[in-house]
């Protein structure tokens, strides 16, 4: 009897998990009600942020040894002094070379010829891909800096993305490159041809619709985010170079496959374009 | 689950989401980098059974869920569901403290959350889920889970109040299972 009691207690609560989660994605997919749980995850970036930055801080190196190890498989059949060695004298490595790196990346970003200079709020990257099927990073400025949801975002080369959530001192960012992004960009030689860049995933490169079969495309010819009307982002942004074309099954359009300009692995600061369609 | 159990449990999990959004996100391999929080469901439902598995998996799932770009929820649905299924093996009788068992759940649970994930996503509508990303990332994910598969069970112990004596590793029920 007991045991029954204990078997149909342990239903119930596993039966009503399930329907608190279910209840959950219905609320954050709905658009009435998604706004709730975005507030939930905007407190959740404020709290846990500067603690995830601090324990990051301190937990980096570790991070950095591990990865490092992944990396350098072929070093295994090396013996445990020396594969410790190895470690350490990659971590000073790069830590001399991503503090390099950063300085141009932060220089780059501060001259950037497309973006009006008063209008940017320069941020660091906290997080990058922290799901496995998706492309996002988080930086570290928020609503509190005049952060706002659909800003974009470029880094050295270009366009890297948009903000699809913020906190009052962190943002989430669509890059470009994920599967759910798509960015109106103008081509051409007087960038009067437009098309749909859609993400495929990282290190597929965008692939960009709509472009009329007639329309002439050459290899590594720039793309533009387009500022038509009802535009989420500015006009001018460099967006990608051609990488491939070829005709689409039907041959009544011609599919293209661009390759973001702004490199996507190099994206330890970042600078937000506080941008809206009326400006 | 007692209130101390609760306190000790919602401590293993932040520690858990701080590891992972910090540590884990900087191994990455072909692309893809572990999550502990599905290898503590596992865990957890192993160590004390269907109930705080399912509780453990529900909480660290809609902790991870804050910090994603999936439906909120989504990881809580599956966490539960894995930490249910695990706690069903802790009370089938099945010798749980062979190692091979201990790492082999944590690596099996998390690799098919990870699949079920990416299923459930696909279903909810969420892009380029189900590609050739998702094999690596099952992979990876089980392999690192199955390799932290024993600091995870210290862990849930501790949360459990389990004493050395009475640990599933001799075998006893633990509170909550059947007899």
């Amino acid at each position: 009897m007991a045991r029954s009691r204990r078997t149909r207690r342990t239903l119930v609560l596993i039966g009503v998990l399930v329907l608190v989660a279910i209840a959950l994605i219905t609320f954050d997919e709905r658009h009435g009600t998604s706004r709730i749980t975005s507030g939930v995850r905007s407190v959740a970036h404020d709290v846990f942020s500067p603690i995830v930055t601090g324990v990051d801080d301190v937990l980096r190196p570790v991070g950095n040894f591990f990865a490092g190890s992944v990396h350098y498989g072929s070093l295994e059949q090396e013996n445990q002094r020396l594969q410790a060695t190895i470690g350490q004298m990659q971590l000073q490595l790069r830590e001399v070379q991503g503090e390099a790196k950063q300085q141009r990346e932060l220089r780059a970003i501060e001259h950037l010829s497309y973006l009006p200079d008063d209008k940017t709020v320069i941020a660091q990257t906290i997080n990058v891909d922290p799901s496995n099927f998706a492309a996002d990073i988080t930086i570290s400025k928020g609503r509190d800096q005049g952060v706002t949801l659909g800003d974009a975002v470029v880094a050295g080369g270009g366009l890297i993305g948009q903000v699809v959530e913020a906190s009052h001192t962190t943002a989430t960012v669509q890059l470009i490159v994920d599967p759910r992004s798509a960015v109106g960009v103008a081509y051409g030689p007087t960038n009067q041809l437009y098309g749909q860049a859609f993400g495929q995933g990282t290190g597929r490169g965008l692939s960009v619709q709509f472009v009329s079969s007639n329309t002439v495309v050459h290899r590594g010819e720039k793309m533009y985010t387009d500022g038509l009307n009802n535009a989420q982002l500015p006009q001018g942004i460099p967006v990608g170079w051609v990488r491939s074309f070829h005709a689409s099954v039907g041959g009544a359009s011609t599919q293209v496959i661009i390759d973001p300009l702004a490199n996507m692995s190099q994206l330890a600061y970042v600078a937000v374009v506080q941008w809206s369609p009326g400006l | 689950m007692t209130a101390r159990e609760a306190v000790r449990g919602l401590v293993v999990v932040i520690v858990a989401l701080l590891l992972q959004l910090t540590v884990m996100l900087d191994i990455r391999v072909a692309g893809a980098h572990p999550d502990v929080m599905l290898g503590l469901a596992a865990v957890a439902g192993l160590v004390g059974g269907s109930e705080r598995g399912a509780l453990v998996g529900f909480a660290s799932g809609f902790a991870i869920d804050l910090f994603l770009p999936t439906p909120l929820g989504l990881t809580a649905l599956i966490g539960t569901l894995i930490g249910a299924a695990t706690g069903q093996l802790a009370t089938s009788g099945v010798q749980r403290s062979h190692p091979v068992f201990v790492v082999g759940v944590a690596a099996l649970g998390s690799g098919i959350g990870v699949i079920m994930f990416a299923v459930l996503g696909t279903v909810l509508d969420q892009p380029d889920m189900l590609t050739a990303r998702l094999s690596a990332a099952v992979i990876v994910v089980a392999v690192t889970n199955g390799i932290l598969g024993y600091p995870l069970t210290w862990a849930c112990r501790w949360a459990f109040g389990q004493e050395p004596s009475t640990t599933v590793w001799r075998g006893t029920l633990v509170s909550g299972d059947a007899p």
